[in-house]
């Protein structure tokens, strides 16, 4: 997505729809990271910044939610932000799409950039921007609609009204929905189970074509199996998406995801690392302590 | 602190871990004795608890595994858990050539060679375990690399002891044809004795190697 897709809500075209993956390949601008030609370097090297954040400060009213974090977070692979309770990570999230917006109280300060963008610049339109950066909550969230209108509806905001029933079959298959509900796509899509609702609100997110993929808790109201498919497709996902997922079960995030940011009570971001390097050796005594459960 | 019952699985784990080891090293300082007195009943004792050093690396292992799958430890936790599931495999293992001094010591029909100080070797290799265990319990990284250096002297001590036993082999002069079968059998379980003692060593260099993984997450001394 360029700039200017950002800042004008109206001018999506399908073809802009079909081709927007290919513009994620592009360098982002003043990043510094530019494509490994030969090949011979590691992922960590070639991989491009999707969300950057520079001394990044939030209040509510008086109080400070996060301080001074610093973070690039790569494209295409799942960024896990864990903590415990008020450390921010929910507030880090939601001011990545402007859900802080929301909050009368709430100053951003620092830079926040997608695709080389501040989001926070007046010229940027948050609703436009939450299209390209799609949210999924804690708690399924499908609107009391049919199972294929809750779809259609990020087709809508979109302008798209040709192929809609392809393009919800499309959103559905990537939500590792489809054979589920192929045969009931008329039906309410709150009849369905927990873990359904969510891939459905998945599918949903999808249906807007994001680059970006926001989870808020979205497996802690749901069953083990039910989560087992969740994590399934948020590894999926992932290959097409950046997904950045906020969780309190630290296994969760052990398990799938490929960087984790641990931020700790303050609204600091204590670490961010190769998730297998924060669950290995830590750098920081202060996120050993949290993880293995000595604090917090 | 949180999650107290983990925390109390863990300080256990580490004592059983240092239990094993007290037990295998006396087992070894056992078979050297019998070696040494040419005690017989000493050494069918030293095979014998050789049962119970296995039972109990299976109990540690599984008390291992229990704790992986149940509490899904991290960071300086999962790398003791993991060093702790390795280093018993080595006291195991020592376990096993304490036993087979007792064998040699069944076997042997008379004096071993005179100039080949096993004692003195098999005193080397206790007080390696010995150090490595106090590595491991205090988490003393110096101490790893210390004991790597400590076996290569036991190396070298393992080589000379090797050379005097077949350089003699070599000069004796045979006054029978029996005495070659007994010399033959003397000099196998000579060299099979050395042998073994440097395994034991190479065994507590291990275990340093496996704590220094644990304090510092560094493979350095593993292989």
């Amino acid at each position: 997505m360029t700039n200017e897709q950002m800042t004008s809500s109206e001018t999506e075209s399908t073809d802009e729809h079909e081709h927007g993956r290919e513009q994620q390949t592009a360098p982002t601008p003043g990043s510094g990271l530019t494509d490994d030609a030969d090949g011979g370097g590691t992922r960590s090297e070639t991989e491009r910044t999707v969300l950057e954040a520079r001394n990044l400060d939030v209040f509510y009213g008086d109080e400070q939610a996060l301080r001074d974090v610093d973070i690039d977070i790569p494209e295409n692979r799942v960024t896990a932000v864990i903590g415990p309770s008020g450390c921010g990570k929910s507030t880090f999230l939601r001011s990545i799409n402007r859900m802080n917006d929301l909050v009368d109280t709430c100053r951003v300060d620092g830079k926040l950039a997608f695709d080389g963008k501040n989001v926070y610049d007046e010229d940027v339109d948050p609703v436009a921007l939450r299209r390209k950066i799609g949210m999924v909550f804690q708690s399924p969230n499908p609107f009391p609609k049919s199972i294929r209108d809750n779809v259609a509806y990020g087709l809508e905001v979109q302008g798209i009204d040709d192929n809609v029933d392809e393009a919800v079959e499309q959103a559905l298959k990537r939500a590792a929905l489809w054979d589920e509900v192929k045969d009931q796509l008329d039906e309410s899509g709150l009849e369905l189970s927990g873990g359904q609702q969510q891939r459905l609100c998945i599918a949903r997110a999808i249906a807007t074509d994001p680059e970006v993929i926001l989870m808020d808790e979205p497996a802690s109201a749901l069953d083990p199996v039910a989560t087992s498919k969740i994590e399934d497709l948020i590894e999926d996902l992932a290959e097409e998406y950046t997904v950045v997922i906020v969780t309190h079960n630290m296994q969760q995030a052990a398990r799938i995801s490929d960087k984790t940011a641990v931020f700790l009570t303050g609204g600091e971001l204590v670490e961010f690392g190769e998730t297998n390097q924060i669950f290995e050796n830590p750098d920081h005594d202060r996120v050993e302590d949290y993880i293995t459960g000595k604090f917090g | 602190m949180a999650r107290q019952s983990y925390q109390e699985q863990l300080t256990e784990l580490r004592e059983d871990v240092l239990y094993m080891s007290e037990v295998v090293m006396e087992r070894l300082r056992m078979g050297l004795d019998a070696l040494e007195q040419k005690d017989v009943e000493l050494a069918e004792e030293v095979i014998e608890g050789d049962g119970e050093v296995n039972r109990m690396y299976l109990d540690l292992e599984q008390d291992c595994i229990d704790l992986l799958a149940l509490q899904q430890p991290v960071a300086s936790d999962l790398r003791f858990i993991a060093a702790s599931f390795k280093i018993i495999t080595d006291l195991e293992r020592i376990g096993d050539l304490a036993t087979n001094l007792g064998e040699y010591t069944i076997d042997a029909e008379r004096d071993l060679f005179p100039d080949v100080d096993v004692q003195e070797m098999g005193t080397l290799t206790l007080q390696m375990i010995e150090d490595a265990m106090i590595a491991y319990d205090t988490e003393d990284v110096d101490f790893c690399y210390e004991l790597a250096d400590r076996d290569d002297d036991l190396d070298h001590f393992a080589e000379r002891a090797s050379e005097i036993v077949v350089r003699d082999l070599i000069e004796r002069e045979l006054e029978s044809p029996d005495e070659v079968e007994y010399l033959l059998q003397d000099v196998s379980r000579l060299l099979l004795t050395i042998r073994d003692l440097e395994r034991v060593g190479d065994h507590a260099v291990n275990i340093a190697a496996r704590t220094l993984y644990m304090v510092e997450n560094d493979d350095e001394l593993i292989y």
